[in-house]
């Protein structure tokens, strides 16, 4: 059998069609992006002189910079939430279901709503939310509420209730896969050395998914923090977050105001991102047997 | 590995009882339909080293998680230095276990590792670190301290796994093939080890393996399991002189195992006919007698038969020798037997070479040599 030793001409060929596709996709337009961020005068051209303009108009704007934390916040809570919770189903998928059969079916049934797309899953959210949606005639049934809920459409809360929905499972998965690496005997050593179930838990279990919980916690940052869909169709017209700005910008031909936005998001998730990485060296994930 | 206790002294046992550090009473495990651990009663006395020996899938391991608490009997008790633990998780119970893969924690280095068992018993953190210390040097790993398991030698891991298990000094060591992961050169050298270990710490080892030679050279008691049974528990040296059944017989090295029908009750002896030529037997030294034209079996070492043939040797049977292999300083020979089985003829190496293979030889042995078992060869030993 032939190897394709590293650092050989062949393993850099390889590399090539995807390279030249990430240069196209990737690349190519994130170089315009912040190009056209700092576009001065009121010419859309290449011509243009660069300046900073563009940048302090938008922190000149107390709304903007607010927008800008609310959205880190919330998706911040957004990642509590769904880490919890992701934690949970996945101790519970691997660890509590004994049965294979119950196992895939289990998993399945949390995945297949993943072959929709995200737009459509959000927009199946509005009839369970509303005044006379599911959830509201469910509480009245049961005499929870005397009279209907309006703080679940169009508002923060119906917000995170849909996104909470659409990301838990990627706060699960990576967990599912650590949790799946983790041999029974080491649970099972610590026992035999007097730990606790929480023990076990805590100084066994726990500090080998980490890196699967930061790969999740990365996951539903980055996808909420772009997340506008949702947001617009739960939210209505009352409430944005930064990726709802860029659209607005974009919609009424702000270009050069909505490269600002999409620039900065981008910082932000970037930072995001090598704050995770500080975390854990999700390189190594599983590397340590 | 100078490991020595400083807390644990001989304690003598204060009633006229001697005491047990283990005892099993009619212990059963099921797994749905399949029965793991079938009726299994052990006792371990103080400082014992006992080895559970059998093939895989014989119930040894199960037994050993039994008593770990990983597993909960179905039936049966378990009592750990006299008292009753049989429904107690395993962080309540005097014990430690080495696993056959060592186990050790991936995400901890070897101090912390080793600290662990410590840490759990709530010890001070200047303690354990002392204590730490002390032992990895006893155990001439101080120099890996800041290791991880990955960056570790097999050698190098069981070491930690040992360390790690010994130091909180409990009453019971569980080791589920401790050496088996090793390579086969460091084998007897560890074996050796844990052995002076086991006798100066005292602490009882219960060590299961599929190796005879382990099981023999080490324990002071050898319990040979097969089918979730017990076949036989006792000193190396009864089981290997006189095996109880056909099945430890014939798992036993050296050993050939004739069945038959007992065609004539002298008297001490018996004859039995099978289908390679009758031969007498001594009677058991322990139960009943079998009646006449009852099934049973024996077996003859391969050290006591002989081609040097007196008046002595009143079982005698002709046989071709197949093949010649030696075992340390034994030549063994083999020989094809008449009903398909094979016999085998053990001599010391040092002695000439006299038969060779493709050759006739008339072979036989003394009419005590032979070892009658208990219970019909096909049904297993008596409950």
């Amino acid at each position: 059998m032939s190897t394709i030793r590293v650092r050989s001409p062949a393993s850099y060929w390889l590399a090539v069609p995807a390279a030249l596709w990430m240069l196209g996709v990737v690349v190519v337009p994130i170089v315009l992006l912040v190009w056209v961020s700092f576009w001065g005068g009121r010419a859309f051209s290449t011509a243009s002189p660069l300046t900073t303009d563009n940048y302090a108009r938008f922190f000149a704007n107390p709304t903007y910079v607010k927008l800008v934390f609310s959205t880190i916040l919330h998706t911040l809570s957004l990642m509590v939430v769904t880490g919890v919770l992701g934690y949970c189903i996945a101790y519970f998928l691997t660890m509590k279901v004994k049965s294979p059969l119950w196992r895939t079916a289990l998993f399945l049934a949390f995945i297949i709503p993943f072959w929709t797309s995200t737009l459509i899953r959000a927009i199946a959210w509005v009839p369970f939310l509303g005044v006379n949606g599911v959830i509201n005639q469910t509480l009245m049934f049961l005499g929870a509420t005397q009279s209907p809920i309006e703080a679940f459409l169009y508002s923060r809360t119906g917000i995170t209730m849909a996104q909470v929905s659409l990301y838990t499972m990627m706060a699960a998965g990576p967990v599912v896969y650590m949790l799946n690496s983790i041999a029974p005997q080491w649970r099972e050593a610590a026992m035999t050395l007097k730990a606790t179930p929480f023990t076990v838990f805590w100084r066994i279990v726990f500090p080998l998914t980490l890196p699967g919980v930061v790969i999740g916690q990365v996951l539903v940052f980055l996808n909420v923090m772009s997340d506008f869909a949702t947001v617009a169709t739960i939210g209505g017209n009352k409430h944005a977050l930064l990726p709802n700005l860029v659209l607005l910008f974009y919609e009424s031909s702000q270009l050069r105001a909505a490269s600002v936005v999409a620039v900065l998001l981008m910082i932000c998730m970037l930072v995001g991102v090598v704050i995770a990485l500080r975390v854990v060296d999700i390189r190594r994930l599983g590397a340590e047997r | 590995m100078a490991y020595e206790s400083d807390t644990k002294e001989a304690v003598v046992p204060a009633r006229g009882r001697r005491e047990l550090d283990l005892e099993l009473r009619s212990v059963r495990k099921r797994y749905g339909s399949f029965t793991a651990v079938d009726g299994v009663s052990l006792q371990v006395e103080k400082g014992q080293f006992v080895c559970l020996l059998g093939p895989s899938g014989c119930g040894k391991t199960t037994t050993l998680r039994c008593v770990a608490g990983l597993e909960e009997p179905d039936d049966g008790d378990i009592l750990i230095g006299g008292r009753e633990v049989t429904r107690d998780p395993p962080w309540q119970r005097d014990i430690a276990m080495m696993f056959q893969d060592f186990a050790l924690f991936p995400h901890m280095t070897v101090a912390k590792q080793v600290g662990f068992g410590l840490e759990m018993l709530k010890k001070p953190r200047k303690e354990i670190a002392q204590r730490v210390n002390q032992v990895l040097t006893s155990f001439e790993i101080a120099s890996l301290a800041d290791r991880k398991p990955a960056s570790l030698s097999g050698g190098q891991r069981q070491r930690v796994a040992l360390a790690r298990a010994m130091i909180t000094e409990p009453r019971i060591l569980l080791l589920d093939e401790p050496i088996g992961a090793l390579d086969y050169s460091l084998r007897e050298t560890v074996m050796l080890e844990l052995k002076l270990l086991q006798q100066r710490t005292g602490i009882s080892f219960i060590w299961v393996t599929h190796d005879q030679n382990e099981a023999f050279s080490l324990g002071d008691l050898v319990v040979v399991m097969n089918h979730a049974r017990i076949e036989q528990q006792g000193p190396p040296e009864e089981i290997l002189q006189r095996p109880a059944t056909a099945f430890v017989a014939s798992f036993v090295q050296g050993n050939n195992v004739f069945r038959g029908t007992v065609k004539e009750i002298l008297a001490g002896a018996l004859a039995v006919e099978t289908p390679v030529g009758a031969f007498v037997v001594p009677r058991p030294m322990t139960g009943a007698t079998p009646a006449l034209g009852a099934t049973v079996s024996f077996s003859v070492r391969a050290e006591l038969v002989t081609d040097m043939l007196a008046e002595r040797h009143v079982n005698r049977l002709t046989a071709t020798c197949t093949a010649v292999e030696y075992f340390g300083s034994v030549r063994r020979h083999i020989f094809a037997r008449a009903d398909g089985e094979v016999l085998k003829v053990d001599q010391f190496g040092a002695q000439a070479a006299r038969i060779a293979p493709g050759q006739a030889v008339q072979l036989g042995w003394t009419a005590q040599a032979g070892v009658l078992h208990l219970g019909s060869p096909e049904r297993g030993p008596p409950a």
